[in-house]
């Protein structure tokens, strides 16, 4: 984590230190002059996951990662105040997602349905997918980098139209799988790939219809009115209701988008 | 330089899975498996195989049972624990010293030592005890009344008392995993329970009755729970993988029984459905009630203990007593609209002859080499979990005539 903030930083100063020429500026401001606003038409794929940070120890190896879904739709209004200042605003639209396959040992399932609970301490292999279709409302501050490079920062809103999280578990490759009931001195009850143990289906009910983290975002203008972009969303609240108690630790969504725009 | 950025971007989050944290310690602290070094170990136990147990995760009492006028001295014990967990064996006043796995015991006139298994982490731990004590030897004849039950050391469910000579003294039946699927069960909400005063005489008698097993049920298309009562082993560790296999039937027997008597009613639930949760069109639920005779050790002297699998069809098999039902040509079950088991709602003793089908060896016989199963369910397919949810069998006063 440091080193990427340390990398991010670093390339931040070494871009304000780019001597260019004024004419280049103009050539590539918004879409003429320095000033002014307009408007950026996003499309891009986008590739991420949902996870708690940092990783609980009792994950102890992750087997396999895919995302799933990866489509951004984003329109975003930008205007600038002076050569390097600005604003921008914009509603992207979303479907993204990830399945992912990690070894897990000791992990604490607190399962509910309908007044029934099941929970203990899971050893084996854990399986889990998320989808979540919605819509980021960034709210950000432009920075000029240099003509062609655009740096913006800020919060966002995400609102969820529709979620899906998913899973089940079963024994890993060694062959062990099993759920200690209650505590890791109650019954152990063994779980296989033969017959997988799903995850109930109420999860998506128990997720947070919106989310709060912060958009950075870097534009590069290919051409007048062609840009190439690459974002990130960090969610910065737990996708879980708080009084959710089947997974102990806090998730959240972090999410890269690339693609070109159209700017005007 | 800014291409380097949007890497770093994309490659973020794959980072972030790489950030594994160091292994914690074990928490569990289970004795997985013990065994007694014995030179010649058939002076003292019916079975080679009977120095060797597997100890299931519920279990906290480690028996050993040896021939009844033998007496075993010192001998070396090993235990197979979780990995990093530490044994200690406690002395009668309770100070707890290490046990070299492997060290000599002395296990005669019954002492039963008391061990204690901390976690790696040493946060957890268990108690047990272990001893080996000597056979008692049957009559033959049993008769069984369901008189004696109280609840299981969780409070959850009930567990009745059995003869002696079957594994334990304790009847096995599914309410530990009906546990698990069903949190919110009372004690008489279980598949199995006693129901007070209301056998045949006014007496306490057995009440099976085939249960829904809710939400966590239907995730792993076990949508029901038969009530059932058997003797051997319920092993809730394999409900889920392996359901047929939890149920591990039969304890050692020496006597050759030749008819069964029970008192039975049976009210059928109205909607027999398969184990997808669907209506199987004019079929009727039936009760089971049944007793086998089997051979336990094979030409290798390897153990053979019947499971859901192969209860009543086992070429293990030497003699078999049940209800009536239907078959199909090639000798499974045949689901029906009009059983032939003539139990009824009303109270009614019946009379299973014990059909043999091979030769008893009377050595063998003598020699433990025989397991004796009894029987109930109040869904017959319950194993494979398809049934009436509803469906309740009533049993009491058995009664098992030998040679």
């Amino acid at each position: 984590m440091k080193h990427i903030v340390f990398t991010i930083v670093a390339l931040f100063f070494l871009s304000i230190s780019a001597n260019a020429q004024e004419d280049r500026w103009e050539k590539w401001g918004p879409t003429t002059g320095l000033k002014g606003g307009g408007f950026i038409a996003r499309v891009g794929y986008v590739l991420g996951g949902t996870t708690p940070i940092p990783l609980p120890a009792e994950i102890r190896k992750v087997n396999g990662f895919s995302p799933r879904g990866g489509i951004s739709l984003g329109i975003d209004g930008y205007k600038m105040f002076t050569k390097r200042w600005g604003v921008s605003a914009g509603a992207h639209f979303f479907w993204e997602g990830f399945h992912t396959n990690a070894d897990v040992k000791n992990y604490y399932v607190w399962l509910e349905q309908e007044g029934e609970v099941t929970k203990g301490y899971f050893t084996g292999t854990n399986v889990t997918s998320t989808e979540m279709w919605g819509v980021t409302l960034p709210l950000l501050a432009t920075f000029r980098m240099s003509p062609k490079w655009n740096v913006s920062a800020g919060p966002y809103l995400s609102i969820y139209f529709h979620q899906t999280f998913s899973g089940e578990v079963f024994d890993n490759d060694e062959g062990i799988g099993y759920l200690r009931e209650d505590k890791p001195t109650g019954a152990k009850i063994l779980m296989s790939r033969e017959n997988p143990t799903p995850y109930p289906d109420n999860f998506p009910e128990k997720m947070q219809p919106v989310a709060l983290g912060i958009e950075i975002a870097f534009d590069w203008k290919a051409m007048k009115h062609l840009n190439v972009f690459g974002l990130l969303d960090w969610g910065m609240t737990d996708i879980w209701d708080r009084n959710f108690e089947a997974i102990t630790f806090k998730m959240y969504p972090i999410y890269a988008t690339i693609g070109a725009a159209y700017r005007y | 330089m800014n291409k380097a950025s949007i890497v770093a971007l994309v490659a973020m989050p794959i980072l972030l899975a790489s950030c594994i944290k160091a292994e914690q310690a074990n928490t569990e602290c289970d004795i997985e498996a013990v065994s007694l070094h014995l030179e010649d170990p058939t002076n003292l136990f019916y079975h080679e195989y009977d120095t060797i147990q597997t100890v299931i995760s519920t279990e906290n009492d480690i028996v050993f049972v040896i021939r009844s006028y033998t007496n075993i001295q010192s001998v070396p014990v090993t235990f197979r624990i979780t990995n990093g967990a530490t044994l200690y064996v406690k002395d009668d006043n309770g100070v707890e010293t290490l046990f070299q796995n492997g060290s000599s015991i002395d296990l005669s006139n019954e002492r039963v030592y008391h061990f204690r298994v901390v976690s790696e982490d040493r946060v957890w731990s268990r108690d047990y005890s272990l001893s080996v004590v000597h056979d008692i030897p049957s009559e033959g004849n049993l008769t069984i009344d369901f008189e004696k039950y109280y609840l299981d050391s969780s409070g959850k469910y009930y567990i009745w008392d059995a003869p002696d000579v079957f594994t334990d003294g304790i009847w096995k039946n599914g309410n530990p995993g009906f546990k698990i699927s069903k949190s919110s069960a009372k004690p008489m909400d279980y598949p199995s329970t006693p129901a007070a005063g209301q056998g045949p005489d006014g007496s306490d008698c057995l009440k099976l009755e085939t249960c829904d097993t809710g939400p966590f049920g239907r995730m792993v298309n076990m949508r029901l729970a038969s009530g059932s009562m058997f003797n051997g082993i319920f092993n809730v560790s394999l409900a889920l993988t392996d359901a047929l296999k939890a149920t591990q039937f039969g304890s050692p027997f020496t006597h050759k029984p030749i008819q069964f008597r029970v008192w039975l009613r049976f009210e059928p639930g109205s909607f027999f459905q398969d184990r997808l949760g669907q209506l199987v069109e004019g079929v009727m639920d039936e009760p089971d009630a049944y007793v086998v005779l089997y051979r336990n050790e094979d030409a290798e002297g390897n153990k053979i203990q019947l499971d859901g699998n192969d209860v009543l069809s086992s070429p293990h098999i030497v003699a078999l007593g049940r209800l009536p039902h239907y078959y199909n040509e090639d000798g499974t079950d045949k689901l029906s609209n009009a059983p032939i088991h003539g139990v009824t709602n009303e109270w009614q003793e019946f009379t299973i002859p014990v059909e043999y089908r091979a030769e008893i060896d009377a050595e063998v016989l003598e020699n433990k080499g025989y397991s004796l199963i009894i029987g109930f369910a109040s869904s017959w397919q319950g194993a494979h979990f398809m049934g009436a949810i509803g469906s309740k069998l009533y049993i009491d006063n058995i009664q098992l005539f030998c040679e």
